[in-house]
């Protein structure tokens, strides 16, 4: 029974003792718990920083190399070389046939046996006489004397020079050292050239202008689809099974493999439409179809957390629901649906599957000139390269691995940067 | 809806509502109301929550229109044009019949972009000088510009609670309305910009026909002329507020003001 008694019982019972024993056992194991919860948290974070140091500090230590080059300098005397070509006729300008006659691999060999002794023509790369050939059109004059040539130094040296090498290749550097004729600069040709067969010539600008021009294609396409589309689905569509369809769709075109979107770009873009296989725009026009569920799914998070209250307030002085989509929502929305966009285009750019069925995996040479122009990307360019037997090509992969990442590494800055600087406006 | 209550509380209504249902899918969220506004009072709706006080204010200027699942039935006209008709165009009736929420709910610009917003949409001003104008005096008449004056840059969200709300009037009295529609207008503010509000709509009576819900009875006894009592989506009562307070002719009016419920 509830009498006030029993009441006054219940209420009438010895006061805490919040000094006792188990209350401060208990106090102990609240701390330790709380202890334990810290340092689990405090690994999981340092285990994953480890990982991204220990990627970090292995990519740079074999890629640095990369981006230097050993030059081994080659003096040439033209009163003996067995080359005659007219400097004059340089001059005058009309000098590209006898340029082409002459015979310049011949002229380094004569000149490396001539200064290192039988074979020493081997220590230089392989194109080290196209170099040489357009030293002497820019300037007609060395022919008239001794001349010093700096020349890349062909990868075996390269290695033996950086690190270790085969035994005859550090024999060579041994003797090359001690003519004091070995330097290392910076390897120019690997930041503007194009893909080439010899490892001391093969440069990266051509995967990384493929790369650009496929993202350009991809953010066009991709951006305005993917920001229209959620803004439609979020601001304008009924809700129904449609749209319910839709969004599952959607969002499992996110999680369909990338190899399939290139079998389909391949049987519908290349064969179908007839579009140039190899080319940025069918890369990009693929990634985009990737990246576009992407930017949706962004874009409808980034929408649906815009208060209620702004709409209502935009509907409440009269403004269309266009105008209230343009004037508040977007604008509100805006920085997360750019994080999401890069987001997706950092994914596009590491991706390489679906690029190799449209042909981008072939070997290109020249950077491309424009979007249509066979081309191929940074990751598929790192893919080639680590398939190479050429031992040189292990830090060019390297080297490239490293220009992916500081591509990846500033697109990730833009999207903090560009989100500070729209979240400023709330 | 009882006889006893005469929906024709004024010989010159500003809007007239008929046999108003509204539904919220297979819900009746108001049941057959019948009610005037009048031109020149204030009209207060009050009565317990989810009484549907607030949904009938919305359908005032269909607001309810965003809510896919929300119909509503009956008449509802803004001097004798039926707002609900074809013909009448949603924005522009929003515009003639502004809204205050519960919520301050400025946008996040600054003070100036908030009350130029809906002049610049309708294109009520011809050029700056014009438009500096009609914000100068929309945020005098909402009593906010001897406090913001100097700083029209800053964001709207920067201020407090009460300048937000009559931030918000200022922005509802830009584009000129007819009617101005509070839903709780107060609900969220201390005492004191509770009061600055109260005095506010006694100032803009007269020139703005203006509805407000409310919880808080001794709010409706004191800001407006005309009250009307909403319980489980009927209109209970309606009548001058004076009488609603001092003599209301319904035992659940009756009820509801001495606090017995509610």
């Amino acid at each position: 029974m509830n009498s006030p008694d029993a009441l006054d019982a219940a209420v009438d019972r010895t006061p805490t003792d919040w000094n006792a024993p188990d209350m401060q056992a208990r106090i102990r194991r609240r701390y330790a718990s709380e202890r334990r919860f810290k340092y689990v948290g405090l690994s999981a974070v340092a285990a994953s920083a480890a990982f991204l140091a220990f990627l970090l500090i292995v990519m740079i230590g074999n890629g640095i190399g990369g981006f230097t080059q050993t030059r081994i300098a080659l003096p040439v005397d033209f009163e003996t070389a067995p080359i005659s070509v007219d400097p004059d006729l340089l001059r005058s300008g009309s000098g590209e046939a006898a340029l082409a006659n002459a015979d310049f691999q011949g002229l380094v060999e004569y000149a490396a046996t001539a200064a290192y002794g039988p074979g020493a023509n081997q220590y230089f790369s392989d194109g080290a006489w196209v170099l040489v050939r357009r030293q002497i059109a820019a300037n007609p004059d060395l022919l008239l004397g001794k001349t010093v040539f700096d020349l890349p130094a062909a990868s075996d040296i390269d290695i033996a020079n950086k690190s270790e090498g085969s035994a005859e290749a550090e024999r060579a550097v041994k003797l090359l050292d001690s003519r004091h004729a070995l330097s290392k600069s910076l390897n120019v040709a690997f930041l503007t050239g194009g893909d080439a067969t010899d490892p001391a010539l093969a440069g990266i600008w051509g995967a990384l202008k493929g790369s650009l021009l496929t993202m350009l294609v991809t953010l066009v396409l991709a951006f305005p689809v993917g920001v229209l589309a959620s803004l439609y689905l979020e601001e304008y569509a009924a809700r129904n099974r449609l749209t319910d369809i839709i969004e599952v769709s959607i969002n499992n075109l996110a999680a369909v493999p990338s190899i399939i979107f290139g079998l389909l770009a391949l049987a519908v873009f290349i064969n179908l439409f007839g579009m140039p296989t190899s080319s940025p725009l069918v890369g990009g026009v693929t990634l985009a179809l990737m990246t576009m569920p992407v930017i949706v799914i962004a874009g409808r998070n980034a929408i649906k957390s815009v208060p209620p209250s702004i709409r209502d307030a935009a509907l409440g002085v009269g403004a269309s629901r266009v105008q209230v989509v343009f004037h508040h929502v977007l604008p509100l929305a805006l920085p997360g649906i750019l994080t999401g966009t890069i987001i997706g285009m950092a994914r596009a750019l590491g991706e390489t599957a679906p690029l190799l069925l449209i042909g981008m995996r072939a070997f290109i040479a020249d950077p491309p000139g424009g979007i249509t122009d066979p081309s191929t990307v940074l990751p598929m360019q790192i893919f080639l390269w680590s398939d190479e037997v050429d031992k040189g090509f292990v830090e060019k992969t390297s080297a490239a691995i490293i220009v992916l990442l500081v591509v990846l590494l500033s697109m990730n800055a833009f999207a903090v940067y560009l989100r500070n600087r729209f979240e400023k406006r709330w | 809806m009882p006889d006893s209550i005469s929906p024709t509380g004024t010989p010159n209504p500003k809007m007239t509502a008929r046999n108003v249902s509204v539904y919220y899918g297979d819900k009746k969220a108001i049941d057959n109301v019948s009610i005037d506004v009048d031109r020149d009072n204030v009209t207060a709706f009050i009565g317990p929550s989810g009484c549907g006080k607030s949904t009938f204010l919305r359908t005032l200027n269909r607001m309810n229109d965003t809510i896919p699942s929300a119909r509503v039935e009956g008449d509802i006209k803004l001097d004798g044009e039926d707002i609900y008709s074809s013909a009448m165009d949603v924005v522009q009736l929003r515009a003639r019949v502004g809204m205050v929420f519960q919520k301050p709910n400025p946008f996040p610009k600054s003070i100036y972009d908030n009350v130029a917003y809906g002049p610049k949409i309708h294109g009520l001003a011809e050029g700056k000088v014009e438009l500096d104008t009609i914000v100068e005096r929309s945020l005098k008449r909402a009593g906010l510009w001897e406090e913001v004056k100097d700083r029209l840059t800053d964001s709207g969200t920067a201020l407090s609670g009460g300048q937000q709300q009559r931030l918000c009037i200022a922005r509802a009295i830009a584009v000129d309305p007819e009617v101005i529609l509070m839903d709780e207008p107060c609900s969220a503010l201390d005492p004191i910009a509770t009061a600055k509000i109260e005095e506010l709509i006694h100032e803009l009576r007269g020139r703005y026909a203006i509805v407000i819900v409310t919880h808080n009875m001794q709010q409706a006894a004191r800001v407006s002329q005309r009250t009307a009592f909403f319980h489980l989506g009927n209109l209970v009562e309606y009548g001058q507020t004076t009488d609603i307070f001092t003599n209301p002719r319904e035992t659940r009016t009756k009820d509801y003001i001495t606090g017995r419920y509610g």
